[in-house]
């Protein structure tokens, strides 16, 4: 993508994107719509000027340069011009001047770690009511409360994000702009960015395409369970299966048949499912996890099968326990229904000590036999 | 990062189960004592009564055929349901100990929940057989049976809405009003999968209002069903170590979320084996605890917000290779009523 035709490209203003066609014009926007106090309208000259100017001056702390792209809001970086721009911005605004990129990718292309520092960065101040969290008693936010930085919808076409960008048409505060840009929508353009934090690149799809596996890096499917920072590491097993699934798989989980349950399905009681389709769940539950296991096992993770699978696929049918071979007794209407309840009650014969009542690891608890049996 | 079995001293319950506790309600308001349900990985549904000074007292345990995964209490109190990994629900009657097969699914049940609406009562289960079936306990054939997209994750009903959370992610919302029907399906904020769902009401109307899903990804999304603002809808990051172990940030799943009866505020437990209390309207952190050193699987407030319930026990989370079936498993009791009062800013 990145064609290496190095053409003298205008000088941009990296808050807003917009570009000029000399760097002093640029200085001077720069200076008037992002470096200017809001309070006593005193121009500085860059992002962290402005903000020790109004802490130390009218003792406000800023969070945000004013009038900014919200994932170019970050007030500790210093820019003046063209200086400071971090390389890969300055090498995507190339990339999208050229056209051949994918001008999705504008929004994701910042570092994690910058997009952290500016919501860390989010304090008491005017803006932070906009941008999602509210100024705590505790001073600053707690880390699991961070909601993400506030973004536009990643797929939008990016000459669109520029227009509605445009300076002039929005409030003092950037977050404000959020709101604007997407009005109606239910979705969450905060969170959408903040979990493509990590560039896009990294993590999950390479480590897939390391690994032979041709799946393009699909953001909404997930078939393993991948970090999506390269920085970070989910304790998980890699299939993207529910834990339980995983227990249950294993053969001491198994449910086991009940001692009267008849070895060939009784047919009458519908409660009882169909060995057919009971096969048939048992053969897709298998198909699922084999394919997601084999893509886990070419992880680095190196994991053993699990012992219950292979046994799923062979196995015909599992008999279904039902607690009775005719359809279940109707359900009386007329117990006390506020009755205490009491030790007595709860135990036929009502003379276990209250210490007996669950001895550890007998199955079954004898003393507790159904009363109807 | 892992703390013993008991760092924050809380009150243990007698008794333990013999296995990873994947369930655990308390009794609804109309039993005037509280009883505590747990359903667990050994197959059994135990109950105890919880005494004013946190004495809990043993009550009665019922067996299911495989490992239990959710129960709900009737909301007279008189019965517990249990749903199993052997495809069926079981409807305890705790006054005559007596345990009579109310439900049937394909596949294991994830969850039960009673449904009490004005003009009728019913059993909600939700499988991985990919369907939710609504029972009214005495009929072997389900009122109602709608099929899903994907294996049921997590659920959870609060008249007269129901929430389910699938393998793919989606969120499908039920109208109980009436009769179940589907209002409308979400595709999640989060992008990992689901392991918890816990529906939340608004403050002023008490009536549901929206929903949290906690994913594997230590995440938890707080999500209104029409939310004024699209703002309103907001992720947090929780159940992570704070620093770096070999140079990697370790994210644990959010294993439960429960919300506050009486303040509104939530509790979240993790694979991490910590817990946490957050204000989800003023979008902070009440209060953490020291991690305990196996994960917490389930947590639960009684009815009256008094007491905060929560289990520890292997979860899985990091294979079978990790399972040491000599640790004990435990459930916790612990005064939560002031702990969970929202800041007043």
């Amino acid at each position: 993508m990145g064609r290496k035709k190095k053409k003298a490209s205008k000088p941009w203003c990296w808050y807003c994107n917009r570009e000029f066609d000399d760097e002093k014009i640029l200085i001077q926007h720069q200076k008037a719509k992002h470096f200017k106090c809001h309070i006593c309208h005193k121009k500085l000259y860059t992002g962290p000027g402005l903000s020790i100017h109004c802490m130390q001056v009218h003792k406000e702390a800023i969070d945000k340069v004013p009038n900014s792209l919200p994932n170019r809001s970050n007030i500790e970086i210093e820019i003046y011009g063209m200086e400071g721009i971090p390389p890969e911005d300055i090498k995507e605004h190339e990339r999208q001047k050229t056209g051949g990129g994918k001008a999705s990718d504008s929004d994701d292309d910042e570092p994690a770690a910058k997009k952290k520092a500016t919501s860390a960065l989010l304090g008491p101040g005017p803006s932070t009511v906009t941008s999602g969290i509210l100024p705590t008693p505790m001073g600053p936010v707690p880390p699991g409360m961070y909601p993400g930085p506030m973004a536009m919808n990643p797929m939008m076409p990016h000459f669109m994000q520029q227009r509605m960008m445009m300076p002039g048409m929005r409030p003092l505060f950037p977050a404000a702009s959020v709101s604007v840009s997407t009005p109606s929508k239910p979705t969450f353009p905060a969170y959408s960015n903040a979990t493509i934090s990590a560039p896009p690149t990294t993590s999950t799809s390479s480590e897939l395409r390391e690994n032979g596996d041709v799946k393009p890096p699909a953001a909404n499917t997930c078939p393993l369970v991948t970090a999506t920072g390269a920085g970070s590491k989910i304790i998980h097993p890699p299939e993207d299966v529910s834990l339980e699934e995983i227990k249950a798989r294993n053969a001491k989980f198994r449910p086991k048949p009940k001692p009267d349950a008849p070895s060939t399905p009784v047919s009458a009681p519908p409660m009882i499912a169909p060995s057919t389709s009971q096969a048939e769940i048992n053969f897709q539950v298998a198909a699922h996890m084999s394919a997601a296991v084999a893509a886990a096992r070419q992880q680095a993770m190196r994991r053993p099968m699990p012992m219950g699978m292979m046994g799923m696929l062979g196995q015909v049918r599992v008999p279904v326990p039902v607690s009775m071979p005719v359809p279940v007794l109707p359900v009386m209407p007329q117990f006390n229904l506020m009755r205490p309840i009491q030790p007595g009650m709860l135990l036929p014969g009502g003379m276990m000590p209250m210490g007996a009542m669950f001895p550890g690891g007998v199955p079954g608890l004898p003393m507790m036999q159904p009363r109807y049996r | 990062m892992f703390g013993g079995t008991n760092p924050n001293k809380d009150v243990e319950v007698a008794s333990p189960p013999d296995d990873t506790v994947s369930a655990l309600k308390f009794s609804p308001p109309s039993v005037p004592q509280t009883f505590l349900a747990a359903g667990s990985w050994d197959c059994q549904v135990r109950c105890w009564e919880v005494e004013a000074s946190g004495k809990t007292v043993p009550k009665a345990a019922q067996s299911m055929g495989g490992p239990v995964l959710d129960v709900a209490w009737h909301d007279d109190g008189s019965k517990i349901f249990m749903a199993s990994t052997d495809k069926s629900v079981k409807c305890w009657d705790l006054a005559s100990n007596a345990a009579v097969q109310v439900a049937a699914h394909d596949a294991p049940v994830k969850t039960c929940h009673w449904v009490k609406a004005p003009n009728y009562t019913c059993l909600m289960t939700a499988s991985w057989d990919k369907t939710l079936k609504f029972w009214d306990t005495r009929s072997s054939v389900p009122i109602m049976s709608l099929n899903l997209s994907e294996r049921c994750y997590c659920a959870d009903v609060d008249y007269p809405m129901a929430a389910v959370g699938l393998a793919d992610r989606s969120i499908c919302l039920y109208s109980l009003e009436g009769k179940p029907a589907e209002v409308k399906r979400v595709d999640s904020p989060l992008k990992y999968q689901h392991r918890c769902l816990a529906i939340f009401k608004d403050k002023k109307t008490q009536q549901p209002t929206g929903f949290a899903v906690g994913s594997v990804e230590g995440r938890v999304a707080i999500q209104y069903v029409n939310p004024t603002n699209p703002k309103d809808n907001f992720t947090f990051k929780c159940h992570r170590s704070s620093g770096t172990n070999n140079g990697y940030q370790d994210i644990y799943a959010v294993n439960d979320i429960a919300f506050h009866p009486v303040h509104g505020t939530l509790a979240t437990v993790g694979s991490d084996g910590s817990f946490s209390f957050w204000d989800k309207d003023a979008r902070t952190k009440l209060k953490s605890f020291e991690a305990l050193d196996q994960p917490l699987t389930k947590c639960a407030f009684n009815h009256t917000g008094q007491i905060f319930a929560y289990a520890m026990g292997y979860d899985w989370s990091k294979g079978h290779e990790s399972y040491n079936p000599s640790k004990k498993n435990f459930i916790y009791l612990r005064p939560s009523f002031d702990d969970l009062k929202p800041r007043t800013t």
